[in-house]
């Protein structure tokens, strides 16, 4: 194998360049002010935030993949937290047992709202914008009902303080333990990315989904079942935001309506900065996960500095503007030599 | 003085090719002047120069006695220069009307004038003898009809150079004929006229003067056409001796079943009654004037669109198709688009991926996981097979050239093994050489047994291969004729079914 062709295609590849940015970003805000390096205080909580965000960023990227956009991603991860904690309120069901029941009325609200788009073909925004309304206010009614002013679950079945506050450190194989930075939230984060990632790069299924994504047309013509597709991206959305609602609510230990209400934005940044095309057809699973733990160290990094956070939002503005003009900027780049061929 | 445009010397490189070297042809008024050579031969590249898209590398380009180049577009359309792109360059949400007076709205206290726009429009229009309601949003417009937008476009601007770029690609012989009249006033009225084609019997109906490309050097400099015969022009293009194609007529058995018999067939889209046989191993050409219904047909029959009476049967059985899926994966019968971009292709997909994606549930492991070395071979079958020409097989579909493009949309259905194949306008924009190549592929696929629906506009193309031509007009087959591939006496046959009664 050629060296320099390795390199250069390494160099181009955008997950890459995320991961040299990201690396960069944490050692230079680390040596401007040491106490960003502290395990407990700094890196141990924006990993566990990382972990949340980017699965309700893979709650995004499913919709991607087809093309659409999942508006309503917070408030499907609202409603199914929402479900999760009143099984264990009233049902006292068991943690697994109350987590399926979440991940399940998540997965139906998807999949409801891809068989409404398909159904009523109405674009995808406005569905999805439609539900995040109609849910939050459902939300909002369901809490206030059964709860009054506490509008909260606050039942933690067997086993929660478990997944919130420990870390991998308390984990030991043959006398090597998992760093403590690690936190147990890291888990379903990472089964969530290999699953999808899986299903993307491998199956039948990511094959169909991306076809669909990439020339709807095309798919439907050559026989691909592109309305029970698009119906099962929103499912896979519904089902990884509800994930997401729901280990939020384990991180903060309440069930409450405000879950969710902060996901909208994460949702894309992750998946748009690791790659994921906006218009369908091409999914960046991994530069998800990076792509979220770049927007959270450059929060955390600045916020350590001191940095207001009206500042602090000028600046991550800024720097997303910057990576994302850079993919642009190659695009232009292989656009000019691509017309040297006609 | 009357218009002159004077390519001296042009070149231009782009990373990896010499686009154009050295490149020179003169255009003067009165004249009509053919620009020839193969796909990738520069010329798309010499326009897109003359017209201010790409800058050249070195060389000259006076116009009306002035030399410069231009900067953009804008400037050249400023200094009377149309052009018409192939890839055509309309707003898909703007009314027929908006995108004929795109680049000159007539304007009235700096707001566009309505009245007189639809006068602008309505006069293109009619000097092209076409009509089509100017309201109508461009998206709704089939390929054809965007084609002719296109031109009344370049009318408008009243331009004393015309450029055209494969003007005839997607339009009908009736269509032709009505532009040639309006080249032929234009050329009358002094207009210098470049015109980029690749059916060379159009060519030297209309054309004076010829400028052949070849990889990109100027062969055949602004001669006059008339001192060349049709194969020394085309032995110019290929650069080498392209020998005659023998004409050869198919033996089809008619006594046997037919493969897909449709009986009164009556769709939502104004289909009244149509009734047709096709037999294995059969060609059965399509011909037809632009919104004939012959697409139209083709997608109501593989269940894209209502079946509101009569029957469609396959192989003597009368069954109903629900879907594209249902037609390819039940009962086997495929359908090459005439948008190849648009809905033949995942452009951002590699040639692998583009094959495989009639046949997933074939090269599935457990747990639904795709076989990608399966699927690789299967790519390289076809790759091999229609000779298309890839990196490898990981090279995005968009990267290749029309040709090569229009074959990969055909090899996933091959791929798929169909028995029944619709081929819908399948050489539209694409090389002589590799239109021989196409035709010579879809006998021999009707030898092997597949039965073929071939819908085209081109009549020769029709005449080349079908073994049996129908005529559809006005969603209405009109007439059929048993192919003897003597051209005079078919095309004759074709055109008076064509305008019998009408």
């Amino acid at each position: 194998m050629n060296v320099a062709h390795k390199i250069k295609s390494l160099v181009s590849d955008q997950r890459f360049v995320l991961s040299l940015l990201t690396v960069a970003l944490f050692i230079f805000f680390g040596l401007k002010n040491s106490a960003f390096f502290n395990a407990d205080f700094v890196i141990y909580p924006l990993i566990r935030d990382a972990a949340t965000l980017s699965v309700i960023g893979l709650a995004q990227l499913c919709a991607l993949s087809i093309g659409h956009l999942n508006l309503a991603v917070g408030r499907m991860a609202a409603v199914s937290a929402l479900a999760a904690g009143a099984a264990y309120q009233y049902l006292h069901v068991s943690l697994l047992l109350g987590l399926f029941m979440g991940l399940f009325v998540g997965a139906s609200l998807g999949a409801l709202t891809g068989w409404i788009i398909v159904k009523s073909q109405v674009n995808a925004f406005i569905v999805t914008l439609a539900m995040d309304f109609a849910l939050l206010g459902f939300v909002t009614y369901i809490y206030v009902t059964f709860t009054g002013a506490t509008t909260a679950f606050t039942t933690k079945p067997a086993g929660m303080e478990f997944w919130r506050n420990t870390s991998w450190h308390q984990y030991c194989v043959a006398g090597v333990c998992g760093p403590k930075i690690f936190p147990m939230m890291l888990v379903p984060a990472i089964i969530a990315i290999a699953v999808i990632g899986f299903i993307f790069s491998k199956t039948r299924l990511g094959r169909e989904l991306l076809s669909t994504g990439s020339n709807l047309r095309a798919a439907k013509l050559s026989g691909i079942p592109v309305d029970r597709r698009v119906i099962t991206a929103h499912l896979m959305s519904g089902l990884l935001a509800g994930l997401a609602g729901i280990m939020l609510a384990f991180t903060n230990g309440s069930f409450t309506a405000a879950i969710g209400s902060q996901f909208m934005l994460p949702s894309f940044l992750g998946p748009v900065l690791g790659g994921t095309l906006l218009a369908g057809g091409s999914v960046a699973v991994l530069g998800t996960f990076i792509g979220t733990l770049l927007t959270l160290i450059i929060r955390q990094g600045l916020s350590v500095q001191g940095i207001g956070l009206e500042t602090l939002n000028i600046a991550l503005g800024l720097v997303l503007l910057t990576a994302l003009s850079l993919g642009q900027i190659q695009k232009m780049f292989t656009a000019i030599r691509m017309r040297g061929r006609t | 003085m009357s218009a002159e445009l004077l390519v001296e010397s042009v070149s231009k490189a782009f990373p990896g090719v010499q686009a154009l070297d050295k490149v020179n042809l003169a255009l003067h008024g009165g004249t009509v002047h053919a620009l020839l050579g193969e796909n990738g031969a520069g010329k798309s590249t010499l326009i897109k120069i003359i017209t201010g898209v790409y800058r050249a590398d070195a060389g000259n380009l006076k116009t009306n006695g002035e030399e410069r180049f231009f900067d953009s577009p804008i400037e050249a359309t400023h200094a009377g220069i149309a052009v018409v792109h192939q890839e055509r360059n309309l707003i898909a949400e703007f009314s027929v009307e908006e995108n004929i007076t795109l680049h000159n709205p007539p304007l009235r206290l700096g707001i566009i004038d309505r009245t007189e726009r639809t006068r602008l429009a309505n006069e293109a229009l009619t000097t092209l003898g076409f009509e089509i309601d100017l309201n109508e949003r461009i998206k709704n417009l089939s390929v054809a009809q965007m084609q002719l937008v296109e031109i009344a476009k370049a009318l408008v601007t009243k331009a004393q150079i015309i450029l055209l770029d494969e003007p005839t690609a997607s339009i009908t012989a009736g269509e032709t004929v009505k532009l040639f009249e309006v080249i032929s006033r234009l050329k009358s009225q002094g207009t210098a006229i470049l015109f980029v084609s690749h059916k060379l019997e159009e060519v030297y109906e209309i054309c004076d003067t010829v400028t052949v490309l070849r990889d990109g050097v100027s062969v055949l400099e602004s001669k006059p056409l008339a001192n060349y015969k049709q194969s020394e022009i085309v032995d110019l293009m290929v650069g080498r001796h392209l020998a005659d194609r023998k004409v050869v007529i198919r033996k089809v058995d008619r006594q046997v079943n037919a493969v897909l018999e449709l009986k009164n067939l009556k769709t939502s889209l104004g289909h009244e009654s149509v009734s047709l046989s096709l037999y294995p191993g059969e060609v059965l050409g399509m011909y037809g004037l632009v919104g004939a219904g012959r697409s139209e047909l083709a997608r109501s029959i593989l269940g894209l669109h209502e079946i509101t009476g009569g029957e469609i049967l396959l192989g003597g059985k009368s069954v109903k198709i629900k879907s594209f899926r249902d037609a390819l994966h039940v009962h086997r019968i495929g359908y090459v688009t005439e948008n190849r971009k648009e809905e033949g292709l995942f452009l951002d997909f590699s040639v692998r991926k583009n094959v495989s994606v009639t046949i997933l549930s074939k090269i599935l492991q457990k747990l639904g996981i795709i076989h990608v070395g399966k699927e690789d071979v299967v790519a390289s079958k076809y790759v091999d097979r229609l000779g298309i020409k890839v990196v490898d097989n990981d090279q995005l579909a968009g990267t290749l050239s029309g040709g090569n493009q229009q074959k990969v949309s055909v090899s996933k259905w091959l791929a798929a093994e169909t028995k029944i194949l619709i081929i819908d306008e399948p050489t539209v924009g694409v090389d002589v050489r590799t239109k021989a190549s196409f035709h010579e592929l879809i006998t021999e696929l009707a030898d092997e047994g597949l039965s073929i629906i071939l819908i085209s506009s081109d009549l020769a193309e029709i005449i080349a291969i079908s073994d049996r031509i129908l005529v559809m007009r006005d969603y209405e087959l009109v007439g059929e004729v048993e192919n003897t591939k003597d051209y005079p006496s078919i095309s004759r046959s074709i055109m008076s079914s064509i305008h019998s009664g009408s």
